[in-house]
């Protein structure tokens, strides 16, 4: 089945196809581009470590950081590294995991057909035995150290474990020295066989590809899957936050924060909505000409590093406010007041149009480049959306919308401030 | 795709990149200066300074409104280091006008916006507007602060200032907390002025269609400085001292790094990037098969040139009691390449490699104004694939030769507190 996804506003398009293998499949044209995005990923992330298949009586639960490793792990083949076959056909290949997806990808500029064929037939080839598993853990452990060395991160995950008493999210993406030690190959094909099973998987090309190409060698790899069922759970999770505040010292030349509402969680297009209605008001609140930044900034309370973002997913959804500052309470107390203004004031429309335009632009900008074309369409799938959704939703936007989602969910009491602050 | 380069005035180039694919423009002006610690700092806020407000928009909040109602168009200033140049400059970018919603004339208002802000900054009596100036300067000050946010680019940087010592590549691009902390308002504007001068400049338009406003505006203001322009050496190899140097910082990190930097006087600057890429600059290269996948000594072991210099970096995150192990086995794996262990697979990974990023040029307007500016500052202005067949022409012969020709010069290292040896 072949759908045409066109978007009213720009005409930008893409196809989407339901293979007959279960996979969802998502392709791009982008006629004049030299390059090649393709991205293999699976809803599966660092948050899903409990999960049972049809069938199954009780719940599996996983140690903390088995999907990241399983990523690792799949460049293994049988006979060789996945990295000497891209070295042939000259692609970059990578992977990543997050919180809620696993994607291996490549980029190229030739050869694409080549390097497709390598994507589909190694991530559908798993091979792990216990002495390739017991070799990664070094490599992982030096990964695990690496990131709790960045501030930014520690910063953010600090906010995240304040935030949730419960939900996964919380966790560290590659889990911890101790929980990886727990990981052996009998673990990583469980999370194998029900993670990637094409029917919990998308493929999502952009570039210099033709639909009818790509399409082929679907049909020559793609080993069909019975849909088996697949259910993931997550613990309770209190609408309340577990502490309004988290410090930690660092070795850092300059402090930083992260200052988080926790909103309610929702899926698809309700959660499409509210992410334009976040974005919105952020962009509003962290506006260079608004009298709160003026201040902020005339009295070297932030820099320009201070800005906002809208982080959602199954489960979790969380508007941060993040920048340097030796007086991130101060940032915070602003944050409230200027909250409080517009959710009582409401917001001046001039502005509202101005910062709306400010987006769409944003989002123009990310159709002129194919990387981002292709991630577009995969995450736009897993969030159960259409790719070019985020941009009409836009356009549809009223300033009582965005009001309206102030009013709901930027709760003072659900505010939580974490800094990383330098050494004395 | 078009290119077509002129002079607007001597020694300001305007490199025009039409291609009809892109949805956006955009312009990047750099000046192009010696770098030095005495000036680096003056110079980094005279161009920052220019940024954050003009004559038509005096505050920074005036601006960002502006800029906020062409659509988000972006507009800021940078400050780089390349060997012992700097490069600083200013960069705005916008959607096509065929996107405005409401029939702006984007294009128009940007070029007039970037025009006004070189030639018409926010300055009177001879210096800049002082709230401007010092929302740029404590913006400066905190960048340098945070430089150790980032371990593994303060490690690299560390690495530089030692294998640097007494040239002007020791020297960061913002220049030093306490040089930053000295300038002000006026010494930046004299700064900018200066550079307005002596400055090289390389302009880069990039656009989905022609535009020559662009370039005649900024042809109209610049033909009214006096400019005496200074020559400036994009390459000086660095001298290879006698003994090997070592630095060293201690942090509380979990995670130390350590950087190897190596340097040659080879010219053979081709060969000297294969060399890279086969040593380290691949999933497949041997420092990440080995290091990394046989040793599993580390997440990262990379190799980079600064072929500015004539040097070569290998760059490894690892625990403090494996930095010896991983750096006996990066330096042997060097010696395979020196008695010439290259295989015909390694030599044409090499290539596939490189020639996947050159064909990518041109996917980004930034990646044509990043390779036309670095052929500028080779002297040649060429296509990526006729730098591809150089690339394609080095033999196994000439990357052990290159090989030969690199020596250990300095070590960094950047060790955690809680292990004491």
């Amino acid at each position: 089945m072949e759908n045409n996804l066109t978007s009213y506003v720009t005409g930008d398009g893409c196809i989407h196809v339901k293979h007959k293998s279960g996979l969802d499949i998502y392709i791009a044209e982008m006629p004049g581009f030299s390059s090649v995005e393709a991205l293999f990923g699976t809803k599966y992330g660092s948050i899903n470590t409990m999960f049972r298949q049809r069938g199954d009586a009780e719940y599996t639960v996983v140690p903390e950081g088995i999907a990241h490793y399983l990523e690792h792990k799949l460049f293994e083949n049988e006979d060789c590294d996945v990295f000497e076959l891209y070295a042939k056909t000259g692609a970059n290949g990578n992977a990543f995991t997050s919180f809620d997806k696993t994607c291996y990808l490549f980029n190229c500029s030739k050869n694409y057909q080549d390097s497709l064929r390598i994507l589909l037939d190694f991530v559908q080839k798993p091979y792990f035995t216990k002495e390739t598993v017991e070799k990664e853990q070094g490599i992982i452990a030096q990964e695990i150290k690496m990131t709790n060395d960045n501030p930014e991160w520690r910063v953010f995950f600090n906010m995240l474990r304040a935030m949730y008493h419960e939900h996964p999210v919380k966790i560290d993406i590659a889990g911890t020295v101790e929980s990886i030690a727990q990981i052996n190959a009998e673990l990583l094909y469980k999370c194998y066989y029900t993670f990637y099973n094409l029917n919990n998987m998308v493929l999502s090309v952009a570039g210099n590809v033709k639909a009818e190409e790509v399409l082929a060698i679907c049909d020559e790899c793609l080993k069909p899957c019975e849909d088996k069922g697949l259910e993931t759970v997550f613990p309770e999770e209190p609408d309340t936050i577990v502490t309004s505040e988290i410090r930690e010292t660092q070795p850092v030349g300059a402090s930083i924060f992260n200052i988080g509402y926790k909103c309610c969680d929702c899926r698809g297009t309700e959660r499409l909505t509210k992410s334009v209605a976040a974005s919105i008001a952020s962009s509003l609140i962290t506006d260079a000409s608004s009298d709160m930044y003026q201040k902020l900034l005339k009295d070297g309370v932030i820099n320009s590093s201070f800005g906002a973002e809208v982080f959602c997913g199954d489960g979790y959804f969380t508007v941060i406010f993040s920048g340097e500052s030796e007086q991130p309470d101060i940032v915070r107390d602003s944050i409230l007041a200027e909250v409080g203004r517009m959710i009582n004031s409401g917001i001046n429309e001039n502005d509202f149009q101005r910062i709306k335009k400010s987006t769409y632009g944003m989002l123009i900008r990310e159709l002129n480049n194919v990387e981002a074309v292709a991630n577009n369409m995969i995450n736009s799938h897993m969030d159960g959306v259409l790719p070019f959704d985020a941009i009409d939703t836009l356009s549809e936007m009223t300033s009582e919308d965005v009001v309206d989602f102030m009013k709901r969910e930027f709760r003072s009491d659900r505010l939580v401030l974490s800094a990383v602050e330098k050494e004395a | 795709m078009e290119y077509k380069r002129t002079e607007l005035a001597d020694n300001i180039g305007f490199s025009s990149i039409i291609d009809e694919k892109f949805k956006t423009s955009s312009i990047s002006i750099r000046f192009i200066t010696p770098l030095g610690a005495q000036t680096a700092a003056a110079n980094a806020l005279g161009m920052g300074t220019l940024s954050s407000s003009n004559s038509e928009y005096t505050t920074l909040a005036a601006l960002s409104e502006k800029l906020s109602s062409l659509y988000g168009a972006g507009l800021s200033s940078f400050a780089r280091k390349r060997g012992d140049v700097q490069i600083l400059g200013l960069g705005a970018s916008w959607i096509a006008n065929r996107y405005a919603i409401d029939g702006e004339d984007i294009e128009g208002e940007m070029l007039g916006i970037v025009r006004d802000c070189l030639f018409r900054p926010n300055a009177k009596g001879g210096e800049f507007d002082a709230e401007s100036f010092a929302i740029t300067k404590k913006d400066l000050l905190d960048r340098i602060d945070a430089e150790l946010n980032n371990k593994r680019g303060f490690a690299l940087a560390r690495a530089a200032e030692t294998a640097f010592t007494g040239e002007p590549a020791e020297n960061s691009c913002y220049g030093t907390k306490e040089t930053a902390s000295a300038v002000g308002a006026a010494e930046a504007f004299r700064a900018y002025e200066r550079l307005l001068r002596t400055a090289q400049v390389e302009i880069f338009f990039v656009s989905p269609q022609e535009n020559p406003k662009a370039a005649e505006l900024l042809r109209e203001s610049f033909s009214e400085i006096d400019r005496s322009p200074e020559a400036v050496a994009f390459r000086n190899k660095s001298p290879l001292r006698d003994d090997i140097a070592t630095a060293q910082d201690e942090f509380d990190v979990r995670q130390c790094k350590m950087v190897l930097t190596f340097k040659s006087d080879s010219d053979d600057t081709f060969a000297m990037k294969m060399l890279s890429t086969i040593f380290g600059e691949t999933p497949v290269s041997k420092l990440f098969m080995n290091v990394r996948e046989k040793m599993s000594l580390c997440y990262y072991c990379a190799c980079r040139t600064v072929a500015s210099k004539g040097a070569l970096m290998v760059d490894i995150g690892a625990e403090r009691s494996n930095l010896e192990k991983a750096k006996a086995e990066i330096l042997h794996q060097l010696d395979e390449i020196k008695n010439g262990s290259i295989s015909d697979e390694e030599l044409e990974s090499a290539i596939t490699s490189i020639e996947n990023a050159l064909c990518q040029v041109g996917d980004t307007p930034s990646s044509y104004a990043g390779w036309y500016f670095e052929r500028f500052c080779d002297g040649a202005i060429r296509t990526p694939q006729e730098q591809l067949l150089d690339y394609k022409s080095v033999t196994k012969a000439r990357i052990v030769q290159a090989a030969n020709s690199i020596k250990l010069d300095s070590i960094y290292l950047m060790l955690n507190k809680e292990v004491q040896e």
